[in-house]
């Protein structure tokens, strides 16, 4: 199995590399390099492709402007992506060819707790800005400074959103929690059973499955046997979110569903069908037909759909809004040198597609590199993604 | 524990292990015949999941007729791998394994720059449930489980009894000797990889409605069929039956007990037993 998976994942980096022209080390003094990591194969890919195509969109639109005017320079981005796999190993490999080989010292996008801590491993001893959408826990921390998270993670999302529930749907009592078996999920599932206990909600199960599962049949029949009112698929990517729902129904299960990881509910009804995914409650959702959002999220929706025929997620969304902020912060700083674009991130403000940039998450993470905006939940009603309430991060709350 | 949860995991269990035993029989029939351990056998099976979804969701084919043409469709993929690369490795076990890397690298590589990255569904041909007291069988499930064993029944009576199946089974005993008596062995190994890769190609698409289809969903169907043919015995196909339903019933109620990380681990520590106490598997010959 080894042999297999390591000359698949020779194969698909050869692949990647070859795309995107990495392996080339970019000469020319004008050209910022800006890496992204993600995984772009597999049962996250869906994450790795909305990295890939916010970025993409962004690095179009400031080359079509002219490019980047940083100081008296003026740069035009070239974007080099790597798919790992969501696999931690893939991840140092991918890392090390953007910084050594690719010269990188901005790396706008990554998908999936433990790749990102691979990934730090090597982006901080060597100063290089890292944002990602990554939702573990110590992806943040005093000791890697460099390190951004572009989008509101499980932290941020449980408490309001069972609260939510709890005060909207006081039947649910039970709920039972199931994840990936890795950063990400653990530490989803330990912030949703955080939540759950604060909140005075009983925890029917605490369940975890290895990425790449494709029959949950075995791991349902125990959360089942459990009677939860409600399971939350809470950090498993759209494809394996989907069979676990579907699956769910075929053995019986009728009650409420919630995704608090759910960042594209669209993705979920496409792999469930539309049956399994009724009722499925999304609070991480950034719904860019909505009416919670604000014009220059709808207009990026409206670019990415007419571009690639899919409506983006907040993923897509997030990682957008992170190229923003870096390069706008390059700017500031009139340097592309990481300490000083750093100096300036963490004291200036930002316009974004959320709105105003507002940096938290101290409190959790004793740093203030959390992006924080309101999050709205959403609910899949007949095949169709539909806002029902926004709320307020606690962090948020505070500013 | 309740007897209706073990009932219900023994179930969940074998419900997926005879999907599996197709894809171990296919890759033994072409062990026997060839003597080439295929690791690209995975691929086989998503390029059925894939035909399945083409055949199926995209081109609105009913179910029946959909599952035909991906065993056809992969069963010609498998002849032309055959003919254009394995027929000359015969025997060289060594250098095919190395070649059925490399075409495990190209399918799956292919098949992402061709379908995409994204899970693909395909749209179930039969929902609804049936319960029995407190186990539950979803109607899809059964559906597949009867077609695969309809198929496992079909490769019995197909190598016992047809001319073409006992050529193969010649062959696969003492190509040499099969010659002598007149057997066309470059046709028959061509029909025999072809039939193996049908066989991967059907579980693929019997399995693309229950799970999505995407170009790496070869990997782990591929494992458990080693898993599956080592515990079995290399080359024997009631081997790979029997070695199907142990796994199947060790995982599933595995499951009961411990982690899904765990579980995974159950086939394995299988693999090792039999290696270290019965090194030709169950059923494998001396």
């Amino acid at each position: 199995m080894r042999m297999h998976r390591s000359i698949a994942t020779l194969a698909t980096l050869a692949f990647a590399a070859a795309l995107s022209g990495g392996g080339a080390v970019q000469a020319e003094d004008k050209t910022l390099t800006i890496g992204l990591l993600g995984p772009l194969s597999g049962g996250a890919a869906s994450y790795g492709v909305e990295l890939m195509r916010g970025a993409e969109l962004r690095v179009e639109e400031i080359n079509k402007g002219g490019g980047l005017k940083v100081g008296a320079d003026i740069y035009r981005i070239k974007l080099v992506s790597y798919d790992h796999k969501a696999q931690a190993a893939d991840t140092a490999t991918a890392t090390n060819k953007l910084i050594f080989q690719d010269k990188v010292k901005y790396i706008i996008g990554n998908a999936v707790g433990a790749t990102c801590n691979a990934a730090q491993t090597i982006t901080e001893p060597n100063k290089v800005m890292f944002a990602f959408v990554c939702w573990g826990t110590n992806n943040l921390a005093p000791e890697k400074p460099y390190s951004f998270r572009s989008m509101l993670s499980q932290w941020e999302l449980a408490e309001p959103f069972y609260r939510w529930v709890k005060e909207n749907h006081p039947t649910i009592k039970r709920v039972a929690a199931i994840s990936p078996n890795d950063t990400s999920g653990k530490d989803t599932n330990t912030a949703v059973v955080k939540a759950l206990k604060a909140l005075g909600f009983e925890v029917a199960a605490d369940e975890y499955y290895e990425r790449g599962t494709k029959d949950f049949y075995p791991v349902l029949t125990k959360i089942l046997a459990q009677k939860p009112d409600m399971i939350d698929v809470a950090a498993a990517p759209p494809g394996e979110a989907g069979l676990i729902l579907k699956q769910a129904m075929e053995l019986g299960f009728k009650g409420a569903k919630g995704w608090t990881a759910g960042i594209n509910p669209f993705t979920i009804i496409s792999v469930a069908g539309p049956e399994a995914a009724e009722g499925v409650w999304s609070p991480a959702n950034i719904n860019v037909k909505g009416d919670h959002v604000s014009p220059a999220v709808r207009k990026f929706g409206e670019t990415y759909e007419k571009r690639y025929g899919e409506v983006p997620g907040a993923i897509a969304v997030a990682n957008y809004a992170a190229f923003d902020v870096f390069t706008q912060a390059m700017q500031k700083a009139g340097s592309i040198d990481t300490d000083r674009v750093l100096a300036v991130i963490t004291k200036e403000q930002f316009q974004t597609v959320w709105g105003p940039l507002a940096l938290g998450g101290k409190e959790t993470y004793g740093i203030d590199r959390q992006f924080l905006y309101p999050l709205v939940i959403s609910e899949v009603r007949q095949g169709k993604v539909v806002d029902i309430a926004q709320v307020l991060p606690a962090a948020l709350k505070k500013k | 524990m309740p007897i209706e949860l073990l009932i219900q995991a023994l179930l969940n269990g074998f419900g997926l292990a005879v999907v599996y035993i197709l894809v171990a029989l296919g890759l033994t029939l072409i062990f026997s015949i060839l003597e080439v351990i295929n690791f690209a056998h995975g691929e086989f099976y998503m390029l059925g999941g894939f035909a399945a979804y083409y055949l199926s969701a995209v081109g609105g084919l009913n179910y029946v007729a959909t599952l035909v043409l991906a065993m056809l469709l992969v069963g010609l993929a498998g002849v032309v791998a055959e003919r254009l690369v394995f027929r000359h490795l015969r025997g060289k076990t060594l250098n095919a394994f190395i070649v059925s890397l490399g075409l495990l690298w190209v399918l799956q590589a292919t098949a992402q720059l061709s379908f995409g990255v994204l899970d693909k569904s395909v749209p179930s041909a039969v929902s609804g449930i049936v319960r029995l007291g407190g186990v539950i069988v979803s109607r899809e499930r059964m559906f597949v489980i009867l077609t695969a064993v309809a198929l496992i029944v079909g490769l019995y009576l197909f190598l016992k009894f047809t001319r073409i199946g006992q050529a193969m089974r010649a062959v696969a005993q003492d190509a040499e000797a099969a010659a002598l008596q007149g057997v066309n062995i470059e046709l028959t190994s061509a029909l025999g990889f072809g039939l193996g890769c049908a066989l991967a190609g059907a579980a693929g698409a019997l399995l693309a409605p229950i799970f999505a289809v995407s170009p790496t969903m070869g990997a782990l169907p591929v494992v458990k069929a080693f898993i599956i043919i080592i515990v079995g015995g290399m080359g024997s196909l009631p081997g790979a039956v029997l070695g199907g339903l142990l796994l199947g019933a060790v995982e599933g109620v595995g499951t009961l007990f411990m982690s899904s990380a765990a579980v995974n681990i159950l086939g394995f520590l299988m693999v090792i037993a039999i290696l270290l106490l019965r090194p030709r598997g169950l059923l494998g010959a001396a």
